[in-house]
C-alpha cells in the first residue's frame, strides 16, 4: 500500500494540495528511495511537458525576442542580435566552413539534427561530416546533405552504408530522399531492393527482417527486388502516391496501400522544417493532396508549397520581424524585393463543426521551427489572395475567406489569434482560437535552402 | 513608406556566441524545466526560475565550455537558482531541504536522456487520448488556467477534476513506457 501513498503525495505536492506534513513524508521517502525518487522525476517531467504542451510559455521566450542587455558589451548595439536560435544554426557555420574551405569536400555533412544519438549514445551535431562508412543512429532524427546534392534524412535505429555521394545501403531503418536534379540517378539498396531515383523525393524503410518498403512523395524511382535484379528482371516504375513492399524475392513486387506514416518524423526535416511541437502537424505528400481538401480540425497542418523560387514581383507581407502580429495598415505593410530564392509554407487550421459538441470553441497551439530564416508571413486574406497565385501549388483552388484575428491594441479580451515569430527568425508559437466554420490560413515565406 | 527588410545586412558575424546560447538553450530548455519542477514543485514558481536562471546562464555563458555538456551546466545554474527560491519559501511552507535537492539533481542528470526520451512519447500518446480527455488535461495547463478554473468552466467539482487528471496522467506514464518498450512497475 505504500506506493499508493507515495502516488498520492506526489500528486497532491505538484498539485498543490499536500499538506506540509505530507510534503515531510515525501521528502523522507525521496531522500531514501532511489527508485521513489526515479518515480518522482518522472511525474515531474510528465507534469512539466503538459504544461510546455498546453501553454504558450511566452514569458520563456523574452529572453529569445530581446536578449538581456545586462553586462555583456557584445549587446551594446540590439541589432547585432538579431540572433538565430535554435539548434543546429551554430553547427550549420561549421558545415559551411568544412563545405567551403575544406580542400575535398566530404561526402556529406549532416546538415541538421533532431535528438540525434549513435549507437554509443553520443549526439551527432549539425556541422559534422561524414565519410564513406557505416552511419548508424540509434534514435532522433539526422538529414546528411550529400555533396551531390542529394538530401537524405535519417531516422534512428537506423544503419546506412556511405558509398559515394550518389550511393547508400539502407540496412536497418526509416530515410525520406529528396534529390535535386543534379543527384539524379542516386541510389538506394537494402539487403532486398534496389533503389534509383528518378528525380524526386521518397521514401524507404527497412525492418529488422529487412523487409523493404517505398513511397514516392513526388516525381518517379525505379525500384527492383533482389532476386528480380539479379535476374536480370527491368525495375519497377513508381510514381507519386505508389508504394512497393518486397522481402527480396517476390517478383513481381508486391503494391502497398499508401500510408506515408512510418515517415512522419523524416519528411518534415527533408522539407526545411526542423521541428513542430504542440497541435502542429506536418503534411507527408500524398496524391491529390491540397489544403482545399485536407481534412483535420485537430491540428494546425503545414503543407508545403512552391520550392526555392525567385517571385518576378515584389511581394508584400504583414510581417517580417520578430515579435507579435499585429494589423497594420496598408501603407505600412513591408515588401520583399524579388532578389531572393523563397520557399513557400501554408499553414491552416480549418475548424469545421463535428461530433457532439458542434459549436465547440477552444484554442489549438504549437511551435515550428524552420530550417532556414523567415523572411516574411503573409496574413490577410487579400495579400493571401495575392501571394498565392505566386507561391501556391499550381492547379490548386485555395478557399476563400480566411481570417487570422490579432488582438487588437489595448483589448484585453480573449478569444483572438497570436502569431509570434521569435529572435531566432525560423520559430513561430501560433495560438489560434477554433472558431466553428473559420478557417485560418497564413502564409510563411522562407529563404530557399 | 514601405519597408524592405533584407536579412543579410540585418545580420553581423559576432552576434554567434547569442546564436550559440539560444541554439544549447532552445534545445535543452524542456530538461531544465522538468529539472526545476522537480524541486520547486509549482509551474507557475517553475517558470520564474527557469526564466532568471536562463538569464544568469547568459551572463554567465563566458565560464561555459564549448563543446562540453550544456545541459549538466544548466542545471547547476538552474539547482542554485532554485535553492534561493525555496530559502525565500521555506519562512511560509514546508519546501525541500538541500540534502534532497541534491540527490535529486545528481538523479535528474543521470535520467536525462531517459526523461528527454519520454517528453518525445507523450505526444503521440496525447493524440491517443479521448477528445474529451484531451481538452481537460489542455484546460488544467494552460497559462493562467488551474484545476480549479478548468472545473468551474466545465461545471465540474474540482475534486472530481483532480481525480480525473490523475487518472489521465497514469494513462499517459503508461503509454509513454508502452512507446519506448519499458515495462516500469508503477505504484
Amino acid at each position: 500500500m505504500k506506493d499508493h501513498e507515495l502516488q498520492d503525495w506526489i500528486d497532491g505536492s505538484f498539485n498543490g494540495v499536500a499538506t506540509d506534513a505530507e510534503l515531510e513524508l515525501l521528502e523522507e521517502r525521496l531522500l531514501h528511495d532511489e527508485v521513489a525518487r526515479k518515480h518522482y522525476l518522472n511525474e515531474a517531467n510528465l507534469h512539466a511537458s503538459l504544461r510546455r504542451r498546453f501553454s504558450a510559455g511566452e514569458a520563456r521566450l523574452s529572453l529569445l525576442l530581446d536578449p538581456p542587455n545586462v553586462g555583456r558589451l557584445s549587446f551594446s548595439r540590439r541589432k547585432v542580435v538579431v540572433g538565430l536560435a535554435v539548434a543546429a544554426s551554430v553547427a550549420l557555420i561549421a558545415s559551411f566552413f568544412d563545405r567551403y574551405v575544406a580542400k575535398s569536400p566530404p561526402t556529406a555533412v549532416i546538415a541538421h539534427v533532431i535528438g540525434a544519438y549513435d549507437e554509443d549514445g553520443a549526439t551527432y551535431e549539425a556541422g559534422d561530416t561524414v565519410s564513406p562508412g557505416v552511419f548508424k543512429i540509434s534514435r532522433g532524427v539526422a538529414r546528411l546533405d550529400f555533396s551531390s546534392g542529394a538530401r537524405v534524412s535519417v531516422e534512428g535505429p537506423a544503419q546506412v552504408e556511405v558509398i559515394d555521394e550518389m550511393k547508400v545501403i539502407l540496412n536497418q531503418g526509416v530515410v525520406t530522399a529528396t534529390i535535386p536534379e543534379p543527384a539524379v540517378g542516386f541510389i538506394i539498396d537494402t539487403p532486398t531492393a534496389h533503389v534509383v531515383d528518378l528525380g524526386t523525393s521518397f521514401g524507404v524503410s527497412v525492418d529488422t527482417a529487412g523487409l523493404t518498403d517505398v513511397y514516392v512523395f513526388d516525381g518517379e524511382v525505379e525500384v527492383s527486388s533482389r532476386d528480380g535484379r539479379k535476374a536480370g528482371a527491368v525495375g519497377k516504375l513508381l510514381r507519386e502516391g505508389e508504394a512497393v513492399r518486397t522481402d527480396g524475392k517476390s517478383t513481381p513486387i508486391d503494391t502497398l496501400a499508401y500510408d506515408v506514416s512510418p515517415f512522419e518524423a523524416t519528411w518534415p526535416v527533408n522539407s526545411g522544417v526542423l521541428q513542430t511541437t504542440g497541435s502542429m502537424r506536418f503534411v507527408t505528400p500524398g496524391p491529390n493532396f491540397h489544403p482545399g481538401n485536407y481534412v483535420d480540425n485537430k491540428h494546425i497542418v503545414v503543407f508545403p508549397e512552391r520550392r526555392g523560387f525567385i517571385p518576378a514581383e515584389p511581394t508584400h507581407v504583414d510581417m517580417v520581424d520578430p515579435g507579435r502580429y499585429e494589423r497594420r495598415r496598408n501603407e505600412e505593410l513591408p515588401v520583399l524585393l524579388p532578389e531572393q530564392r523563397l520557399t513557400s509554407y501554408l499553414l491552416q487550421l480549418n475548424a469545421f463543426p463535428e461530433g457532439e459538441k458542434p459549436n465547440r470553441r477552444r484554442s489549438v497551439r504549437g511551435q515550428i521551427t524552420f530550417a532556414k530564416p523567415i523572411v516574411g508571413v503573409v496574413m490577410a486574406n487579400r495579400l493571401l489572395k495575392k501571394s498565392e497565385e505566386v507561391f501556391g501549388i499550381p492547379g490548386v483552388e485555395y478557399p476563400g475567406a480566411r481570417m487570422i484575428e490579432p488582438r487588437p491594441e489595448g483589448d484585453q479580451g480573449r478569444g483572438f489569434d497570436s502569431v509570434i515569430l521569435a529572435a531566432d527568425r525560423r520559430t513561430l508559437l501560433i495560438e489560434l482560437q477554433e472558431n466553428p466554420g473559420n478557417l485560418d490560413q497564413f502564409r510563411v515565406l522562407v529563404e530557399a535552402e | 513608406m514601405w519597408r524592405v527588410y533584407n536579412p543579410m545586412f540585418d545580420q553581423v558575424p559576432d552576434s554567434s556566441r547569442y546564436e550559440e546560447f539560444v541554439s544549447l538553450y532552445v534545445r535543452h530548455e524542456p530538461a531544465v524545466f522538468s529539472f526545476v519542477l522537480s524541486m520547486v514543485r509549482n509551474t507557475a514558481d517553475a517558470e520564474d526560475v527557469v526564466q532568471r536562471a536562463s538569464i544568469t546562464m547568459w551572463r554567465c555563458f563566458d565560464q561555459y565550455e564549448s563543446g562540453t555538456n550544456f545541459r549538466n551546466w544548466a542545471f547547476q545554474v538552474a539547482k542554485n537558482m532554485a535553492l534561493n527560491h525555496l530559502t525565500k519559501q521555506r519562512r511560509d511552507r514546508h519546501v525541500f531541504g538541500e540534502k534532497l535537492i541534491e540527490l535529486l539533481a545528481v538523479q535528474a542528470e543521470e535520467e536525462a536522456d531517459h526523461l528527454d526520451a519520454r517528453r518525445r512519447a507523450l505526444d503521440s500518446c496525447l493524440e491517443k487520448l479521448p477528445e474529451e480527455e484531451h481538452v481537460m488535461v489542455a484546460g488544467c495547463y494552460a497559462e493562467g488556467s488551474s484545476i480549479r478554473s478548468f472545473a468551474e468552466e466545465a461545471g465540474e467539482s474540482a475534486n472530481k477534476i483532480y481525480k480525473r487528471l490523475n487518472r489521465v496522467r497514469r494513462q499517459l506514464h503508461r503509454c509513454i513506457e508502452r512507446q519506448l518498450g519499458l515495462e516500469e512497475a508503477i505504484g
